[in-house]
């Protein structure tokens, strides 16, 4: 699964972009810092994840569910995500509910090669359920 | 100290996510024994480690310069934050407090005086066999 230890690491523009919005526009990052952050946001997914697999897992669920991340996150103290993420959720669900109609409208929906890959994975999902 | 209008994190709710859901994925397998990560999951988790990377860099630079923004933010204002926030306990060995060389022996010397007889054997640091 993972071969090489950098396969965690996020990609550091995106990392820089994403501190570079949460800071006043005249503030500036050391690279330490900087490599800090990504390496503490790796570490992040990492304790989110286990933490939402055991409380699945307590649950008798073999896989977790956006239910047990939030849940999670509130047991972690992180429960100031919450609001935002539940809306960011409802978007994306609905987003992806919007996906499926329209392609069972028209079958071929060409949009970039990206999207159009994640709504095939979007639908495997909902065959789990 | 957490001002309630002050919203840290100010963003739109939205379907869009910064970080490569690919990499996400990779970072929950290494954590997961579970095969199965739906793309309803991948999406939340890749939202919330965005929403902490901007509340870790966010929380750190508001801590360090209250009143005088235009500042860089270093690796000692990550460490600062972690050391004192109970929810950031778990990146205490990953954003450690920097230690000079003598310190760092002083501290051994004292810890050898004081008699304690467990070894200092870091283990887990390589974990292929």
């Amino acid at each position: 699964m993972v071969e090489r230890i950098e396969d965690l690491n996020l990609p550091n523009s995106v990392i820089a972009r994403l501190i570079k919005e949460s800071l006043p526009e005249s503030a500036s990052v050391s690279k330490e810092a900087r490599a800090a952050i990504a390496r503490a946001a790796s570490v992040f997914a990492i304790f989110v994840t286990s933490s939402s697999t055991a409380l699945a897992h307590k649950q008798n669920h073999k896989t977790i569910t956006a239910k047990d991340i939030l849940q999670t996150l509130g047991e972690l103290d992180f429960e100031s995500f919450v609001p935002s993420l539940t809306e960011d959720l409802e978007i994306y669900r609905k987003m992806v509910k919007d996906k499926k109609e329209s392609k069972a409208s028209k079958k071929d929906t060409s949009t970039t090669a990206e999207n159009a890959n994640a709504s095939t994975t979007a639908a495997t999902e909902d065959a789990t359920e | 100290m957490v001002e309630p209008k002050a919203n840290p994190v100010e963003r739109q709710p939205n379907a869009d996510t910064f970080l490569p859901l690919s990499r996400v994925r990779t970072i929950m397998k290494s954590s997961m024994d579970t095969g199965l990560i739906t793309n309803e999951v991948l999406f939340l988790m890749t939202k919330c480690t965005e929403l902490f990377v901007r509340h870790l860099a966010g929380e750190a630079y508001a801590d360090a310069f209250r009143q005088q923004p235009g500042e860089t933010l270093k690796y000692e204002h990550l460490s600062q934050l972690v050391n004192k926030s109970k929810n950031l306990e778990f990146l205490l060995q990953i954003v450690p407090e920097k230690i000079r060389v003598h310190e760092f022996q002083e501290m051994l010397r004292l810890n050898r005086s004081a008699g304690s007889d467990d070894d200092d054997s870091e283990s887990g640091s390589e974990s292929d066999d």
